[in-house]
């Protein structure tokens, strides 16, 4: 059994530590190191990636459900518009803000903002349908200074009079065009699954004799990708249109 | 009965109504020429004036005002708030800050007092309930009588020969009344920190005591008001090695960091005073301060020469309580400064601390304040 013995210090050396401790009080008394910030009246200035509450701009989705799909707390739900259209709703109750659903958009139609007080009354208010998400929510504003953590060595306060902007603008992605084509016609089973799925009504089928044709109108198709998951066989996918046909 | 008898009685009755009379009090008034008009304007109306006059009275001021009640309670507001602020600024936060917020919320400790008074105080079954409610109560009799003998300046309660030994007997009577509170809780977290207040009790009072005797034997009288009038020299600097004994036994008899053994809230939660709630919890929260409060003024008189200081013609008599004040107060705040820098020690710890070291140191003590006594020549 190895035995551990109390570490015996010298008076001299224990009396300089003491005097050690009571020195740093002391300075910190005097001239503090504060790191708190006094949120109603100091905001801390965000970083412009910040996930906050989601905005979502309407006259740009084109109803892809790729935001629902990617979404891993199950909290978004596309609901039927009346013009017969599908947009996301949030469930805040179970949105993680991981923030997935505005990464996956491919047409940048939800936006990030660096609000993160926002306060419901009770777990139905959470659920946000798609005519609140168009509009922030009302937000008090009572900080006069914005605050912001600067690393250098140690941790800085540093305050500035100016405030922070709550909506930060991001750059919409670099639309990537696309149009489904159907890559083996001969596996196609005709069910029809992809004509009933399509939003813009782009792909109809044809009856050439015995044999029926999937026709598919790439002016019309703007590449959601809805009929390509709905296949069952599989033999739909999505290409990119190339620079000089577009 | 005969007529000698009734003139007698006559006679005494006439000195106790001259005892209680307006010229009596004046006789013996604290004078503040700052604001003599207005005191003098005050004397002249009917009923205010007597109130005036009793109130000015030195020991009626002495136990009213300063060191007595009003102060105290100024004091125990203040402190804790500081307390508090101070912790909070040297562990970078910002403490208490809502409550008159102009003034960063120093007005804290009296909004709490106030919800401690709309709160219900629970007697829970296994207490002993009369015994249970006094003793916070009683406990104000050792806490405010020590105060009666302190002299300020000229302004002093009682004046007697033994006056500093009364004090530090009262003061060595709270430390009973805590144990008694703990009895009376008849919890188990009260009764280890009942267990621990008695053992620190015994480890902190010997050396204690023996600080103060040595200060005793240093300046031939135990007369605070004589201590006082001796120190041309700071006792601080005559005997040292006792001032340090007193303030160390001062941070154990608080129970502040790194003592803070008997109370020790993240442990124990409280110790003895685990099952009070509503004002009684007030009342014993506050105990440990006022004994803080008295301890500094103790110390203040003993080693840094109580209510001398430069004189403030101004102030009159208020000069030697300015003095006192501020340096009880510096003290005070150097003892809650303590809290913010050491963690607690453990019980076995302080008590080989108490019983070895500062046994020892305090034994040195005495011989130093016998030395100094006749070195300085301060004379029996």
């Amino acid at each position: 059994m190895i035995k551990i013995k109390t570490p015996k210090l010298k008076t001299l050396e224990s009396i300089k530590l003491h005097l050690d401790a009571l020195f740093t009080g002391a300075k910190e008394a005097i001239k503090p190191g504060t790191i708190t910030i006094e949120y109603p009246r100091e905001r801390r200035k965000l970083p412009d990636n910040f996930r906050g509450y989601i905005l979502f701009s309407p006259e740009r989705c084109k109803s892809c459900w790729q935001c629902s799909f990617v979404c891993p707390a199950n909290a978004i739900k596309m609901e039927l518009a009346s013009n017969n259209r599908y947009y996301p709703s949030i469930d805040y109750a179970k949105c993680i803000f991981c923030h997935f659903c505005i990464d996956t958009c491919p047409v940048t139609a939800l936006k990030p903002t660096k609000i993160h007080d926002v306060v419901y009354k009770d777990l139905e208010e959470m659920y946000t349908p798609t005519e609140l998400m168009v509009k922030p929510p009302k937000i008090v504003r009572e900080e006069e200074v914005t605050v912001e953590y600067v690393m250098d060595g140690d941790i800085i306060l540093k305050k500035s009079k100016e405030l922070d902007e709550l909506f930060p603008e991001i750059e919409p992605h670099v639309e990537i065009k696309e149009h489904s084509v159907c890559i083996d016609p001969e596996s196609c089973i005709a069910c029809g699954i992809c004509e009933h799925s399509c939003p813009v009504e782009a792909i109809t089928r044809e009856t050439i004799g015995q044999e029926r044709h999937l026709r598919i109108d790439i002016e019309k198709c703007y590449g959601c990708g809805i009929c390509v998951r709905s296949c069952p066989m599989h033999v739909l996918k999505l290409v990119r249109i190339r620079e000089e046909k577009a | 009965m005969n007529v000698n008898g009734l003139s007698g009685l006559n006679e005494l009755l006439n000195e106790l109504l001259s005892l209680l009379s307006m010229q009596h009090f004046l006789q013996n008034q604290v004078s503040i020429p700052l604001i003599q008009p207005i005191i003098d304007l005050l004397l002249s109306m009917p009923f205010v004036g007597y109130l005036v006059a009793l109130i000015l009275w030195k020991p009626m001021f002495a136990l009213l005002i300063f060191p007595g009640l009003g102060t105290l309670m100024a004091v125990l507001l203040f402190i804790i708030w500081f307390e508090r602020k101070l912790t909070a600024r040297i562990q970078w936060r910002k403490g208490p800050v809502e409550i008159l917020r102009q003034a960063g919320g120093v007005i804290q400790a009296l909004a709490d007092g106030m919800r401690y008074f709309f709160q219900e105080v629970i007697v829970h079954r296994d207490a002993h309930k009369p015994y249970f409610l006094q003793f916070p109560i009683l406990i104000f009799i050792p806490v405010l009588l020590p105060l009666l003998f302190i002299p300020a300046g000229s302004i002093v309660g009682i004046e007697s020969p033994y006056s500093l030994a009364i004090a530090v007997a009262l003061i060595s009577l709270i430390p009973v009344f805590i144990v008694a509170i703990g009895w009376a809780s008849n919890s188990r977290y009260a009764y280890i920190g009942t267990i621990r207040e008695a053992f620190m009790y015994f480890a902190y009072e010997i050396p204690f005591i023996l600080a103060v005797i040595s200060m005793i034997l240093l300046y031939g009288t135990a007369d605070m008001v004589e201590i006082v009038e001796k120190q041309n020299i700071p006792g601080i600097f005559l005997n040292p090695v006792a001032a340090f004994i007193f303030f160390l036994t001062t941070v154990m008899a608080t129970s502040r960091l790194p003592f803070e053994i008997p109370e020790a809230d993240q442990e124990i939660a409280f110790g003895p005073f685990v099952e009070y709630s509503g004002i009684m919890f007030g009342l014993v929260m506050t105990i440990t301060y006022e004994k803080m409060y008295i301890l500094a003024l103790l110390m203040s008189v003993l080693f840094l020469g109580g209510g001398n200081g430069p004189d403030i013609p101004l102030l009159g008599n208020l000069s030697g309580v300015l003095w006192l004040f501020v340096k009880a107060m510096a003290i005070m705040v150097l003892l809650s400064f303590l809290r913010s820098i050491y963690a607690r020690l453990r019980l076995d710890q302080a008590l080989r601390l108490s019983w070895n070291t500062l046994m020892k140191i305090s034994l040195l003590s005495l011989a130093i304040g016998i030395v100094a006594n006749i070195a300085f020549g301060l004379g029996w």
